[in-house]
Parts: C-alpha cells; sequence; structure tokens
C-alpha cells in the first residue's frame, strides 16, 4: 500500500535533441507552464475534474440535495433514481451527498502528504547535493533505510499509538515517501549545483542556502510539481486503503475507503453501490496521474536507434515511395558510391539534409566537413540505412552495387550492413554494448557475418584485434568495454567493424572523442586498413587536420547541403565557397606559423536550425561576402578547378579578387565594403 | 564483492534494529497499560498493577528494550495481551500466508509487468497506445476495489474461485493455489502495471543507446537485439522495481488478507492495532521488516551481479 515512489524513469532523452530541432534555451520555469499542462487532452480533463470536485464539494452544503446522514428508509440499496442521482447505501443514505461532501476532506489531507513528502524530498536532496558527499552519504543511507521498510505496517503500528489522526497519519506518510522524492531529485540538484554558475556564485560569497535557493530550487521546480501530482495520488489510494481496513474517519463520518467498504458487504445484493464511489475515486487519481504525466517528460521512442515495429512498418511504406519514385540504374560501378539528390527529413516535413550528391570511388576516402548541425552525420547514417526513429530518407538515391540503398527493404540493408557497408561511430565507449564482454561481441559478429563456427571466430576475433594494434588480444577478449581506454575502445570498435570484410566504411568522427595522440594512432590505422583492404571510407569530421591527411576527396556540407565538393588539394589549396573560405581561416593548422594571423577568424552566429533554412543562400546572413545577389536560390555549378562543384553565386568574382575571411566582429555587410576597399588598395599596389 | 556484502549486511541489520527501537516506542505511547489491555474492561486497578509489575512495565524504557530485544533475538517476541498465546508461533502460523501471498503477486507482477512492457516498447503504436492506457487505469483503481470485483465477477457469479478464505499448502496444494488466485491476482493488477511502465521505460532508454546501433550495424537479427542486448541492459532498473513492489506488496497484503479473510501478517498488525496488543504488534512490526529488508538485500546482491561494473569492483 505504501507507494512505489520511483516514477521518473528514462527522464533524459538527450540524444533526441541531437536528432531534433529544438529551441534553446528555455528556462526551467516556462517548461511547465501553460502550454504542457494543457498540452494533452487528458491533462486538460484532470485539471477540469480536479477543479469541479473542489468547488463541488466546498458549495457542497449549498447544493447537495440531502445531508450525509440523511437516511431514507424509502429507498435502501436503490439504484440511481430522479430522488437518489448516484443511489443509496444499505441505511438509505444518499451516495452523491456523500461522495462529494467527504471529497475536500479527502483532498485536503492528501495534501498534507504531497507537502510534507515533497518538501522534505527536496529539501533532503538540496541539502545533500550543497554539503558534499559526506553528508550526501549520510542521507542515502538514512532515506535507503527508510525505503525499504514496510511502509504500511508502520503506518499501521504509528496507528495503534496515535489513534485514526488522520491530518498527523498523513503527514507521517509524507515522511516516509520523501526518501523516494529524495532519490528522484537527488541527481537532479546535484546537477544543478555543479552548473558553472553557481561555481560563480560561490565565488562571489553567496551562501549554501543562497544558493540553493536562487539557482538550485527554481531548475527543480517541475519535478516537483510532476512529484505532487503523483504523490497526492499515492495519498488519496493509501487513505482510502485504510478507511477500507477500518483506520478512517470515525463512523458515521463518511470517507471514500469506507463507503466501498461498505458497499463490499453488499456485493451479492447490490453490486451498484461499489461503482459511484470507486469511480470517483479512480477518476480522482487518473486526473492527478494525467497533471503529473503531461508536466513530466513521458519517456517516448523518438531517439530510439531500433525503430518499434509500428515506426518500423511506417519507414517500410515511405522506403516503398521511393523505391517506385526512381528504380536503381544496373550499370553502376562496383564497389563505386553515388549518392544521388539525397534528401532526409524528419517526420514532421522538416529537411536536416537536402539535395545532396556525391560519389566514392573504390579504395578512396571521403570527407564529409561542416560544423555541428549541418547533416553530416545524417548523411553519414542514411548510408546504413540506421537514422534514427522518427527521421528518414525523403527522396534521392544510394546507389551501391547496383541496388538503391535508400529504397532497400529492411531485410535487404540487413544482408548489406556490416559485409558492405559498415560503421565506426564517433564515442567507442558508448558503441560498445556495456553488458558483454568484448569477445562476446567480437565473435557473435564474426560468427553472423563469416559464417564461422565458434572456435574458428575466436582465433579470428584474435587476429583481428592483432590487425587493429592491440597488442594483449587475448586479455582484451576477455575484458568488459568499461575496463579499456578509449583509444582501446575505437581500436575494438575498428575490429567490429571489419568483422564483415566490408568494402565501404562510414566512420562519423571516430577520434572527436579521444585524445590528441590517440587521435594520430587511429588515422594512421584507417590509413594503413584503406591501403590493405582497398576499402573505400566515408569519413564525417569537422577537423580539416584529419581532412588534409586522409581524404582524396572532400564534400563541405553547410546547413543541410553540400557547398562545395572536389578533389582535397584543390579544396584545401584553392577554397572557392566563402564558407570553405571560412573554416580553412579558422583552423589553426591551415595556417602557416609564418603568417599566422594575430587573431584566428570565426564565423560569426550558428548554423540556423532545420526550419529556419532559406530557400535562398542558406550561408547569407553568415558570410561576409553576401550581397544583393545572394538572394536567389543557388545552385552546384562547376567551380572551374578539376571536377570540383561550388555553391555560391559569387564563387568566381571571388575567385577573381582573391579574398580572405577575415578576423573580425564586424557584421557581413560591412565587411564587404571594407573588403572591397581592401582590394581596391591590393590592386593598387 | 565481499566488502559490498558485508556492507549491505550491516546496513540491513541497521534497518531492522532501528525499527525495533521504533517499534518498541511506538508500542509503549499506545493508549492503555498492559495490564488494562489484557485484563479489560471492569478490572480493578490492583489487578492492573500486578500484571503490569509482573510485565516489567514500569522498568526504566532501555532495560524493557534489551530484555524484550534478548528475548526476540533467541525466537521469543513476547506473549498476547488479548489471548496469551505466544506471539512467535503465532506469526510463525501466518508468516507462509502473506509470504506465499505476496511471492505470487509479486512473480505474477512480474511476468505480466515485464511482458506488457516490453511489448509496449518494441511494438509501439497503437498496442503501445492501447498498454499505456490500461495500465494507467490500474495503477488508478485501489487493489480492495479490484479485489471486490474480481469477488463478484469470478466467485460469486462463475465461482471459478473461492471467495475467501486460505487453504494451508500441507492440506492440499490444489486448494491452496486456488485460495490464493483471487489475492494474487487482485494485488498483480495495480503491481504488474506498474512493472509494465518500469520495463517500457527502461527498454526505451536501452534501445536509445548508442550501441545498438552498432549491433544494427553488424546485421545483428532484430530479435537479438531486442531479447538479448536490449533487455539485458534494461534488466537493472526491472529488476529494481520489482524489489520495490516485494516490499509494497508485502504491505499490502493487510488489504488484501482482510478481503479475503485470510489469515497472514496483515491480519496480525489491523486485529492488534485495533485491540492495542502491544507485544503483538512490536512482534509483527520486526518480522515484517526482517522479511522485506531480506529479500531486498537479495534482490540488491542480483542487481549488482547483472551490473559488469559493479560484478568486477
Amino acid at each position: 500500500m505504501i507507494p512505489n515512489t520511483a516514477p521518473a524513469p528514462a527522464d533524459e532523452t538527450t540524444t533526441a535533441a541531437a536528432v531534433l530541432p529544438q529551441t534553446p534555451g528555455q528556462s526551467a520555469a516556462k517548461k511547465f507552464a501553460g502550454s504542457k499542462l494543457f498540452g494533452s487532452p487528458a491533462s486538460i480533463a484532470g485539471v477540469i475534474w480536479l477543479a469541479a470536485l473542489v468547488a463541488a464539494s466546498l458549495t457542497a452544503p449549498l447544493w447537495l440535495p440531502f445531508k450525509t446522514e440523511d437516511q431514507d428508509f424509502t429507498a435502501v440499496l436503490s439504484g440511481p433514481t430522479a430522488a437518489h442521482w448516484l443511489g443509496t447505501d444499505e441505511l438509505g443514505r444518499d451516495l452523491l451527498s456523500r461522495i462529494f461532501a467527504s471529497a475536500a476532506g479527502t483532498l485536503g489531507t492528501s495534501m498534507i502528504t504531497v507537502i510534507v513528502a515533497v518538501g522534505l524530498g527536496t529539501l533532503l536532496a538540496m541539502l545533500a547535493a550543497a554539503a558534499g558527499d559526506r553528508a550526501e552519504n549520510v542521507i542515502s543511507r538514512v532515506t535507503e533505510i527508510m525505503m525499504s521498510l514496510p511502509g504500511t505496517v508502520i503506518i499501521l503500528a504509528v496507528i495503534g499509538a496515535v489513534g485514526t489522526n488522520i491530518p498527523l497519519i498523513m503527514g507521517i506518510l509524507g515522511v516516509l515517501i520523501s526518501a523516494g522524492i529524495y532519490r528522484v531529485m537527488l541527481g537532479q540538484a546535484k546537477s544543478l549545483q555543479s552548473q558553472l554558475y553557481v561555481d560563480a556564485a560561490k565565488v562571489d560569497g553567496m551562501g549554501m542556502a543562497g544558493i540553493s535557493l536562487r539557482h538550485v530550487l527554481p531548475g527543480l521546480t517541475n519535478t516537483i510539481v510532476v512529484q505532487a501530482a503523483l504523490i497526492f495520488a499515492v495519498g488519496m489510494l493509501i487513505q482510502a486503503g485504510l478507511a477500507f481496513i477500518g483506520f478512517g474517519p470515525p463512523i458515521p463520518e463518511p470517507s471514500w475507503g469506507g463507503m466501498i467498504q461498505g458497499a463490499s458487504q453488499h456485493v451479492y445484493d447490490a453490486p451498484w453501490l461499489m461503482v459511484p464511489t470507486g469511480a470517483v475515486l479512480a477518476l480522482t487519481v487518473l486526473a492527478a496521474n494525467a497533471i503529473g504525466n503531461a508536466l513530466g517528460k513521458a519517456p517516448n521512442a523518438t531517439a530510439s536507434h531500433l525503430p518499434s515495429a509500428a515506426a518500423r512498418r511506417q519507414r517500410a511504406k515511405s522506403v516503398a515511395a521511393i523505391a517506385a519514385a526512381a528504380p536503381a540504374p544496373k550499370d553502376s560501378a562496383k564497389d563505386t558510391l553515388s549518392v544521388r539528390n539525397l534528401s532526409v527529413g524528419v517526420d514532421n516535413g522538416v529537411r536536416l539534409v537536402t539535395d545532396v550528391s556525391f560519389d566514392v570511388e573504390p579504395g578512396t576516402v571521403l570527407g564529409l566537413v561542416g560544423e555541428s548541425g549541418c547533416g553530416k552525420t545524417m548523411t553519414a547514417l542514411s548510408l546504413l540505412g540506421l537514422l534514427p526513429s522518427g527521421v528518414s530518407v525523403a527522396e534521392g538515391q544510394i546507389l551501391w552495387n547496383g541496388t538503391n540503398l535508400a529504397a532497400a527493404t529492411e531485410k535487404a540493408m540487413e544482408g548489406i550492413r556490416g559485409r558492405e557497408v559498415a560503421l565506426i561511430s564517433q564515442e567507442p565507449m558508448r558503441a560498445l554494448d556495456p553488458m558483454f564482454t568484448v569477445g562476446y561481441q567480437l565473435t557473435a559478429a564474426i560468427r553472423r557475418l563469416r559464417g564461422t563456427g565458434r572456435a574458428d571466430a575466436k582465433a579470428e576475433a584474435l587476429g583481428l584485434l592483432e590487425k587493429v594494434g592491440i597488442v594483449d588480444a587475448a586479455r582484451i577478449l576477455k575484458t568488459y568495454p568499461h575496463q579499456i581506454s578509449g583509444g582501446m575502445a575505437q581500436r575494438v570498435a575498428i575490429a567490429l567493424a571489419l568483422s564483415g570484410r566490408p568494402r565501404l566504411l562510414v566512420a562519423d568522427e571516430p577520434t572527436t572523442a579521444l585524445d590528441v595522440t590517440v587521435q594520430a594512432e587511429i588515422l594512421s590505422l584507417l590509413r594503413s586498413l584503406v591501403k590493405d583492404t582497398g576499402m573505400s571510407v566515408v569519413m564525417v569530421t569537422h577537423d580539416l587536420g584529419v581532412v588534409a591527411d586522409l581524404c582524396d576527396q572532400v564534400a563541405v556540407m553547410y546547413a543541410g547541403q553540400v557547398v562545395e565538393n572536389g578533389r582535397t588539394d584543390s579544396i584545401l589549396d584553392n577554397p572557392r565557397h566563402p564558407y570553405t573560405l571560412a573554416l580553412l581561416a579558422a583552423d589553426p593548422h591551415a595556417n602557416h606559423a609564418a603568417d599566422m594571423p594575430e587573431r584566428l577568424a570565426t564565423i560569426t552566429g550558428q548554423v540556423p536550425q532545420p526550419k529556419d533554412w532559406p530557400s535562398t543562400c542558406r550561408f547569407a546572413s553568415r558570410c561576409q561576402f553576401a550581397g544583393s545577389a545572394c538572394t536567389v536560390p543557388v545552385p552546384l555549378l562547376p567551380s572551374g578547378a578539376g571536377d570540383g562543384v561550388v555553391r555560391c553565386v559569387k564563387a568566381d568574382e571571388l575567385a577573381v579578387v582573391g579574398l580572405d575571411w577575415v578576423a573580425t566582429d564586424i557584421p557581413a555587410r560591412h565587411v564587404l565594403s571594407l573588403s572591397e576597399t581592401r582590394t581596391v588598395e591590393k590592386d593598387h599596389a | 564483492m565481499a566488502l559490498f556484502i558485508t556492507k549491505r549486511l550491516l546496513m540491513a541489520l541497521a534497518t531492522v534494529l532501528v525499527v525495533a527501537v521504533l517499534a518498541f516506542l511506538l508500542v509503549h505511547a499506545m493508549p492503555g497499560s498492559p495490564g488494562a489491555v489484557s485484563l479489560g474492561a471492569g478490572a480493578s486497578q490492583e489487578a492492573i498493577d500486578e500484571v503490569n509489575r509482573r510485565l516489567g512495565w514500569s522498568d526504566p524504557l532501555l532495560v524493557q528494550f534489551f530484555s524484550w530485544l534478548g528475548a526476540a533475538v533467541q525466537g521469543d517476541l513476547g506473549i498476547s495481551l488479548i489471548d496469551g498465546r505466544s506471539v512467535s508461533a503465532d506469526l510463525a502460523s501466518r508468516l507462509p500466508v502473506t509470504a506465499s501471498l505476496a511471492a505470487g503477486a509479486t512473480l505474477l507482477s512480474g511476468i505480466l509487468g515485464i511482458a506488457l512492457g516490453v511489448t509496449a516498447a518494441v511494438r509501439g503504436g497503437m498496442v503501445d497506445r492501447v498498454i499505456g492506457g490500461v495500465a494507467g487505469m490500474a495503477v488508478a483503481l485501489p487493489a480492495f476495489w479490484i479485489g471486490i470485483i474480481f469477488v463478484y465477477l469470478l466467485a460469486v457469479q462463475s465461482s471459478v474461485f473461492p471467495a475467501t478464505g486460505y487453504v494451508p499448502f500441507e492440506d492440499s496444494p490444489q486448494d491452496w493455489a486456488l485460495s490464493l488466485a483471487l489475492p494474487v491476482i487482485t494485488l498483480a493488477v495495480g503491481g504488474g502495471a506498474f512493472i509494465a511502465r518500469q520495463t517500457r521505460a527502461s527498454m526505451l532508454e536501452a534501445l536509445q543507446q548508442e550501441h545498438i546501433r552498432t549491433l544494427r550495424a553488424t546485421a545483428t537479427p532484430t530479435w537479438k537485439i531486442l531479447y538479448v542486448h536490449a533487455l539485458r541492459y534494461a534488466s537493472l532498473p526491472i529488476v529494481a522495481a520489482i524489489a520495490l513492489q516485494f516490499i509494497q506488496l508485502f504491505g499490502g497484503s493487510v488489504i488484501a488478507e482482510q478481503l479475503f479473510a485470510m489469515p497472514g501478517l496483515g491480519q496480525a498488525v489491523q486485529n492488534s492495532v485495533s485491540t492495542h496488543d502491544a507485544p503483538s504488534v512490536q512482534g509483527v512490526v520486526v518480522i515484517a521488516t526482517v522479511v522485506v529488508v531480506a529479500v531486498n538485500l537479495v534482490l540488491e546482491l542480483a542487481t549488482k551481479f547483472l551490473d559488469p561494473k559493479l560484478r568486477a569492483s
């Protein structure tokens, strides 16, 4: 009967943020405001029901047709009639009157539990977060003890000592429940306490209490409201349960639990009696839960890496549509990847990648570069058909050995993944399953992808680990991912990717999460693997050094588009797109030590959100060279350097005058006029 | 690991001790002295005083507590003030009732909850919404209300199960199972819904982990990703939820025992609280705590064993 108060599972769906456009800068207070509460029909209904119940109950003496003790012996145990809308009990008392008259008391005493539980729980959590590890340890141990107690039995023993003093009992219940609230709140309070602005406030001399009230409590508001709603429901159920077993308000005062107890005596002769009170109690609990669930972050499947069956059916439909739109040409060259006019979109229609095309010849490395949020990763994942739930290919073709991967069924993709196209991801630690040993994961993949037996698979796993430069392979096979370093884990992930002998490797920023020295090792490993195996690589990166080091071709992406594409040397030596120019100017390694500028250039502003991408040049708002000519849609045109292409109306003009992206905070249009005068000076010189 | 187990054992012992003190104090705060409770209304003050003196009621509290504790450690929880029976013997006969009820309900909740929660997470769409809706209803309905409806439908209307009563396992295993069926199902409705919600959330969280993408990238079959890798990852919070559920159901059996007239610990608490039978209250609180803490300890160790990180350390 004492509830489980750990109702906040899987709260942090952080991965969703990476996929779906979100508005940044929402304050905690805004989050729980009206929009969420009135966002779902269930919570609107919940609010209306609770408000109506409270209003009806408080005004009960004014409108109720009967007093709670009025006995109508002409209508004992009756069903709903004109006189008694909800029927009567065994003494002929009007159910409607008794239910509504006792509502205020039930709701009010349940609020006592809410206030004590949530108040004490929050206070303890803030205290533990603020006062350091020792205090946290003590509080956590005490709350653990409280949570492992048989709460109902203890509450009953308390009743034995203090009698059926309901407000007091509901308060003590709140104390018992506060341990669960503390558990829910602690993590959040600690993360708020470790924010940089809290450190700043400490340096400013703000005290512990001040910080807790000013900076931690506001951040907890949403959780507090959610927990309050859920505990309110719990309080009502427990109170009714106590009344049901005879520890409610003294007879003949009505209580919901007591009325259900009375009804249970007549379940044989008047089953109707169970319905009204049970329904009102259940509706009230449902209402509180609905409010809590609407305000809380309900776990959803948006960022799932394995979409649900329903989502997979949905995706199969859109894949079929793409297949019907354009059949794959059968004459493609072997092991050549051709991406044609690829668009990837969120299910609500927003495009994350638009009209992307590129080719990867066998044995070559293509770099996809650009800032975060430009669609590089989405492009890369679409090559394996591994876009997260809620995101799918909207248009275009991904041609590989005569198959259009964008239109392939899930079954067909299962035959291609690992065996022909493999993946290495950004964070090696998270890419490996923490629950299984390296050896299990690697041999399972080898057995599946190479069809080898158990014993052979182990030998092949050892060989693969040695191939990726792991010296004590036999030991590593027995370890769990958390027992090895990041660089080691990335080597294991690469071995895993190689287990099916793929012809194309998709590497999504494989070195970003690693130390600089380890980065160099992994890059040199990848280079030698390309040389040895002849596979081709699509390398997602924002590091131009990696591009210069490893890539034969580069596709520069900005805001979901390829803005420049061509051979690595020609693009790095002779960039045509202002964005490429800017990226190079901002890279310390791309500037020679001799003529290193006093300050590196920056690109002001941020990549706009996908929903805000204009139909005209998407970079214009941040471009130092943007002008009136940039307000039209810009096609991808030959750049003049080899087979390179560039998406800029001013590319030719810029190539002629040879402009530099300069380090400045001055808004774009001023720079343009400024740099124009500078070029005039150059011409004079 | 050994250190961890030792620490947990000490914690468990501390928990039981704290509760023993708490129970002792609560019992002493009860209205009426043992003599008055034992002799009932109309007894003379001398007779009441005599009983109180015999029970050591006027000794210092510390002396009383330690003499109770000393006896309790040897299995003697005192004598009921109402019927003069040994509290230990009474509780020993009641424990199997509540234990089978709580264990059965936890088991059924776990099976139902995991099956429904996994199905909701894996199937998604309409199936997910229906299961979510039913689970929402199930946690909102009080167990006693559901129990009465079950009695009405399954015992009164169709007499599939006996409406009330408990048959000991030794008497007839078949009747034992039948007599447990309705109370167990009643308790498992809310418990199953709670575990289903936890399972669904944990499965969704597991499926959001990046290693799921790695598994797909190496052509792992969908069933294996779901039922080997994701479920394994989700198993930690699910087991924790089941442990919480057992604590709740062990307490929740008070209602089920009242409803189905079962002679378990819950009924003992209710009776002894109503009659101010101090030694019985004290005994039942401590015994219930010992059981809950012990089961909790076992499940916690199981959780630790499931997590490679904790197992290694």
